[in-house]
């Protein structure tokens, strides 16, 4: 924190949890607004966690104003890639597959360059973008992943102008005084390079500060949309139209605004099937006053806003939320939300007790009720939950690999906190990495796990979601008490469907794409 | 000083409370100011003025119970003005304590509760309102809201009917049944209610967006993008007398701005000028105030003075990509084409991301006969704001 109010400080940082040496366990990037970002390898051994700091001679050499991470395997030569969002341009590093990285940033068209050849002018300016989230999507089809940039604002800390509350103390702006900068879709040339498809998409048409990013398929066509929660104005939900276009149904589908009809700050955001029911619902994070939002959606992209009646929106009105995920802590086949939090503006009562960084908040811990409700579990959650910090950033994913998922935790001006997830591997579980060719992630593949007595539990091969950070893309469904899966059905991103009929629980199965029995 | 001022305020509540009703005195936080340091200085004045008056009230043994719940409440006032709702809340509840049948300390605490996200005691204070006095329009809408925030739309049907029993075409309750339906997924009665609500009051955009989802529950698409299309953000609020009391009770930079940003969307420009101008002296530096002063000062014909004023905010903050822009307009209004297009060009280098500075700048380039960089400005505005259809229409005039 300089003191001096620069909105940039408080935005960032993200986390991402990513097996960049393929050794079968998850390594940590932590993403620094100040410095270097840090690569941790992961030396997990007979179930003991250690790290080490391989940043040195990794390669992943970040340029500083680090915001966010996505990952995903861009060459699809089985190795995950590294993109980093910052406050500047942008990085995309490539993994040699040798447990080191090259900055590919430049020659694949992904450090931020001007939307279009044309706007060559003034693109010193464009440099000084602002990105926070970003996602790998493979949104064609054609099996390589493409990547969507979410952008922020226009800021800049020489000519940024300073703000104040109404008692006329200077404090953090609004997201309102900057022009929002539009996002960026970028397509995979297949060769090692993007073309920047933003306008071609439609996507130039309507944009606003994006902080959050998700991409699932959420009106259930087989074609993956892009969802953008804006900070102070409508979010977009980006419906995929088969053609290389996307058509905005935010306002349509009831997932632009509030119940009110306001636009909330939305930061953080999810998408799962916390209700079982076959189709992506969206959880997003929003300031302290708003509350967070639910919207339920219908199986053909239709929402229905029900943060109230679950509970996720009034016991969150105290907190501002940033990093969120759907994930089954208990293993009970219920996908449950964990919220990191940490406020924006000043909070008087942290500054009259001289707090040298008063904008810390608890994290929240919600358990699903299987009924669309949820019960606010934060207190029984442990310590961790009891601590109070800034909370942006937060990765999800089973670093321990004992069956149920840990989360990462990156803290602005503060350390970043693993929590251990000890309750999820007392039930049973499936754990599964969906890949192809030479064993790269299918992002985007749905799987389905029909249980014995013929429900099924859908879940989505991921790594974006959350804020700023990056996931686990490996899928693990909770069975509680259930010993045994009668089928499992993956929806593969092409559309083509296999299923598995003996597939072991309590383990993680690689299922490679068209090699089913 | 502060913990004697605790110890004498414990005192005075429970002897006011024993001898003035039977309520259970409640137990009172401790009070003392928040840091003020970082306030405007008339605000700091403000509240130290007020809360000496506090103290000098609390000394005296013979001060009534209500002129000093009175003195707590004015400090809260002050205090939930300036958003310091934590702070605040002391002294509501002090005041509370001190005179339990005045409604006015229980409706702010509503309103304290409800900014901080506590929609449970929320409610619970706006209900004290109700039971003081049970029809008080802006306490039952604010009550039904605090409920559907809730999730608890049955409860909030009731007092929205009762509200509309008391005004039959009350906008905010009309609205709040319509979204209370709506929650019920009562499509049919939400589309009845939503639709009275805007023809009460149809410059309230906002009711659209809830209107939209109501006929997209009743399954009618058309009229659900009708309405999505129209939705804007002009908010409803119940009439709030209390709440607009505290409205231009601060005397700060930032207080004088929003009376000069209210007295400008209700085109009173005079006004505005008098507000931004006290909020230019009370922060010299502040570029936005001064720019502000500059508007109001044009859009009341004082070119001159406005001219004045857009100078003095790029002088003092070069950066001020706004400050740049304004001077743009005025110059390129009176024909000083050269010294216009300096500032635009100014303005779009600063925040390349600014549409109308940067199409201001073609404008001047193209009347300074510069056509070829007046279509690259224009062909990058097309590029940039697809929205901002004047870009594509202005390159069309030029080829």
């Amino acid at each position: 924190m300089s003191g001096k109010f620069e909105y940039a400080e408080i935005i960032g940082s993200g986390a991402a949890m990513f097996d960049y040496d393929n050794d079968g366990d998850l390594d940590v990037l932590l993403v620094q607004y100040k410095g270097q970002s840090r690569l941790f390898r992961n030396d997990l051994s007979d179930g003991k966690l250690s790290f080490t700091d391989v940043t040195e001679n990794s390669g992943v050499s970040s340029r500083g104003n680090g915001m966010g991470v996505a990952t995903g395997d861009f060459n699809n030569d089985g190795c995950v890639d590294l993109f980093l969002t910052n406050l500047g341009p942008n990085q995309l590093f490539r993994n040699n597959c040798d447990g080191t990285f090259t900055d590919v940033s430049r020659q694949s068209h992904t450090d931020g360059e001007p939307v279009s050849p044309k706007l060559a002018i003034d693109r010193k300016a464009s440099e000084g973008g602002w990105s926070v989230s970003a996602a790998f999507v493979d949104y064609d089809r054609d099996g390589w992943l493409d990547l969507f940039v979410g952008n922020y604002v226009s800021w800049h800390a020489e000519t940024s102008m300073p703000c104040f509350s109404p008692s006329g103390r200077q404090d953090y702006c609004s997201p309102n005084v900057f022009q929002p900068q539009p996002s960026r879709l970028y397509h995979n040339n297949r060769d090692g390079t993007f073309t920047d498809v933003t306008a071609a998409a439609g996507l130039l048409r309507e944009y606003g500060p994006a902080l959050g990013v998700s991409t699932a398929d959420f009106n259930g066509d087989g074609w993956p949309d892009i969802y953008v929660a804006n900070d102070g104005q409508p979010n977009q939900l980006w419906i995929n139209q088969h053609d290389g276009t996307f058509k905005n149904m935010g306002l349509l589908s009831g997932t632009a605004l509030s119940a009110h009809g306001k636009a909330k700050a939305g930061m953080g955001v999810d998408a799962g099937d916390f209700d079982n029911d076959g189709d992506d619902d969206l959880f997003v994070t929003n300031l302290t006053g708003e509350g967070n939002d639910l919207y339920v959606n219908d199986g053909i992209g239709l929402f229905e806003e029900q943060s109230a009646r679950s509970g996720l929106g009034p016991a969150s009105r105290a907190y501002t939320g940033f990093g969120t995920a759907w994930f089954d802590i208990d293993n009970d086949g219920w996908l449950d939300t964990l919220i990191v939090n940490g406020a924006v503006q000043t909070i008087e009562a942290l500054r009259r007790l001289s707090d040298p960084f008063p904008l810390h908040q608890r994290k929240l811990l919600f358990r699903n009720l299987r009924d669309g409700r949820f019960e606010d579990v934060t207190a029984r959650g442990g310590p961790a939950f009891q601590l109070s910090e800034v909370g942006r950033g937060a990765a999800f994913g089973d670093i321990d690999n004992d069956g149920d998922v840990d989360v990462l935790v990156a803290n602005n001006n503060g350390k970043p906190r693993l929590l251990i997830n000890n309750i999820g591997s007392r039930s049973h579980w499936i754990g599964l990495r969906l890949v192809a060719g030479k064993g790269r992630d299918r992002i985007g593949a749905r799987v389905g796990v029909v249980l014995d007595a013929g429900r099924t539990i859908w879940r989505r091969a991921r790594a974006e979601g959350s804020y700023a950070s990056a996931n686990d893309p490996r899928v693990l469904v909770g069975l509680g008490q259930t010993t045994h899966v009668a089928l499992v059905r993956v929806v593969w991103p092409d559309g083509r469907t296999e299923e598995w009929k003996t597939v072991a629980i309590d383990r993680y199965t690689t299922l490679t794409e068209g090699d089913s029995k | 000083m502060t913990k004697r001022l605790v110890l004498i305020c414990l005192g005075t509540v429970l002897c006011a409370c024993s001898s003035e009703s039977k309520v259970t005195p409640e137990p009172l936080t401790p009070v003392a100011l928040p840091d003020l340091s970082r306030m405007d200085a008339p605000v700091q004045q403000q509240l130290r003025e007020r809360s000496q008056t506090l103290a000098s009230k609390v000394e005296k043994p013979d001060t009534p119970p209500l002129e000093l719940a009175e003195s707590y409440g004015e400090v809260g006032n002050l205090l939930l003005a300036a958003e310091y709702t934590e702070a605040a809340e002391a002294y509501y509840l002090h005041a509370q304590a001190l005179a339990p049948s005045d409604m006015r300390w229980p409706y702010y605490l509503g309103h304290v509760y409800r900014l901080r996200g506590d929609l449970a005691t929320s409610a619970a204070s706006f209900e004290r309102v109700l039971r003081l006095r049970p029809n008080d329009l802006a306490a039952l809408v604010w009550l039904g809201d605090v409920n559907v925030d809730q999730g608890k739309p049955e409860a909030a049907e009731p007092l929205f009917a009762r509200a509309l029993s008391l005004q039959p075409r009350l906008v905010a309750a009309l609205f709040g049944a319509g979204r209370a339906a709506l929650a019920r997924r009562d499509y049919a009665h939400a589309v009845d209610q939503l639709e009275q609500a805007l023809a009460a009051d149809p410059r309230a955009t906002m009711i659209h967006y809830s209107l939209g989802l109501a006929y997209r529950g009743l399954g009618d698409t058309a009229k659900a993008d009708e309405h999505l299309r129209q939705r804007g953000g002009v908010e409803v609020g119940p009439p709030d007398p209390l709440m607009i009391a505290l409205r231009g009770l601060l005397h700060g930079a930032v207080n004088e701005e929003e009376q000069g940003v209210r007295a400008l969307s209700s085109r009173d420009f005079a006004s505005a000028v008098v507000h931004f101008r006290r909020a230019v002296e009370l922060a010299p530096d502040n570029p936005a105030l001064r720019h502000k002063l500059g508007t109001a000062l044009s859009l009341s014909g004082d070119t001159r003075a406005a001219f004045e004023e857009f100078e003095e905010t790029v002088r003092r903050s070069p950066g001020f990509s706004q400050g740049h822009y304004s001077l743009g307009v005025l110059l390129a209004q009176e024909g000083r084409l050269p010294e216009a297009v300096d500032r635009f060009g100014a303005a779009v280098r600063l925040d390349p991301e600014f549409p109308q500075a940067r199409y201001g700048y073609a404008l001047a380039l193209a009347q300074m006969k510069r056509y070829e960089e007046a279509r690259k400005q224009l062909a990058e505005g097309a590029a940039r704001f697809p929205d901002h259809q004047e870009f594509a229409e202005a390159l069309t005039r030029l080829k």
